[in-house]
């Protein structure tokens, strides 16, 4: 999966599952190579609490995680625009289906798991709608690349760097004001410095390779990627921006019919 | 009338175009521009898009409406101006839609 570090979320390149069962070894072999390990719900060991069980609501934040995510599926401008976007590429998300609130370890955020088409909530370590806004938004991207185009998460690095790109660039995640609280202080061109920064990031989390590889690789496709603004058609800074990609995208019919 | 088209009209409603001049010429995406590119943003072409829109309004010129069309494909082309990294799909993946097995191996 490829899993955001810090408050980010990062996407997990799951290998698509092979017929026979899978070994101990294999299983750890995924953890350690994929980073599957951060999300122990989904490698096999399950939540701790039955499903509905009173030792769920009172043990973990499931239900306020589902809360928070119908908040920002209903409301977020970035997340809506997105919903519309995968909808009309035949990529209907249904909460049930395509969400799933766990428990992580360490400071992961979230993340998409390709094999099963699912976003993963860490719902222990998001804890306000803005944050929950943020990493909906940045997975949907993940998703929405899964849904348009031949992305293989599993064996190309390119793939998964470039994926990381627009989700740090078109989230939010390189905000100014997200950058500041990081302490991160820089102003020219400081947000392509911080899309560069956390997609590398990204890559040596889930990936075991240098970072002068990774970097290689950050820099190989950034242009490319830094410039490919699907499905928002601009770099959307805040709500006002995404509102107006959201206006624009209604009205994308309107638009093509018309040039 | 003009064009063989005589149902065309603005690929955006006019007041949009004011809207996105607004917004362009904000100390907001002033910042914004310059904190992403390095640069200050030009406003200018939407400026220019409303008044022709609304010049199309006005009298439905052909001038006006090939003026418009052009300015919204470079806008198109601009959005298009890189090499993609994969290749785009035709059709969404199989199992986007597949039920989850829980725990158990899926077929692809």
């Amino acid at each position: 999966m490829a899993q955001n570090r810090g408050e980010e979320d990062e996407f997990i390149n799951k290998a698509p599952l092979q017929e026979s069962r899978e070994t101990e070894e294999e299983r750890k072999r995924k953890e350690e190579e994929f980073g599957y390990g951060l999300y122990p719900e989904r490698s096999g060991s399950g939540s701790r609490f039955k499903q509905g069980s009173i030792g769920e609501s009172l043990f973990t934040f499931r239900h306020k995680c589902h809360i928070m995510l119908q908040v920002a599926m209903d409301t977020s401008p970035y997340a809506k625009l997105l919903l519309g976007a995968m909808k009309s590429s035949g990529c209907t998300v249904h909460k049930d289906r395509h969400f799933s609130c766990e428990d992580c370890d360490g400071t992961v955020s979230g993340g998409f798991d390709a094999a099963t088409s699912q976003i993963v909530l860490c719902q222990n370590n998001i804890h306000q709608q803005a944050h929950m806004n943020r990493v909906v938004t940045h997975e949907l991207i993940h998703a929405f690349d899964h849904c348009r185009a031949r992305v293989d998460w599993f064996n190309s690095f390119r793939h998964l760097a470039c994926s990381e790109i627009r989700a740090a660039n078109l989230s939010g995640d390189c905000s100014f004001v997200n950058e500041i609280s990081r302490f991160n202080f820089g102003l020219k061109e400081h947000h392509q410095a911080c899309v560069r920064g956390r997609a590398l990031r990204s890559i040596l989390a889930v990936r075991k390779v240098s970072r002068e590889e990774a970097e290689l690789v950050v820099d190989e496709v950034f242009d490319s990627c830094f410039h490919d603004h699907a499905p928002f058609g601009r770099i959307p800074h805040n709500k006002k921006d995404a509102k107006f990609a959201y206006r624009d995208y209604e009205n994308r019919d309107r638009y093509y019919a018309n040039l | 009338m003009a064009g063989s088209q005589s149902n065309w009209r603005p690929p955006r409603s006019c007041d949009v175009y004011w809207c996105e001049f607004k917004h362009c010429k904000s100390l907001f995406n002033r910042f914004h521009e310059y904190y992403t590119y390095g640069r200050a943003p030009d406003c200018q072409q939407w400026k220019e898009d409303y008044y022709t829109c609304k010049e199309w309004e006005k009298n439905h010129s052909t001038q006006a409406k090939e003026s418009l069309q052009e300015s919204e494909r470079k806008r198109v082309a601009e959005q298009r101006k890189f090499t993609p990294v994969w290749e785009l799909r035709q059709t969404p993946p199989a199992d986007w839609h597949m039920p989850l097995n829980q725990g158990k191996p899926q077929d692809s």
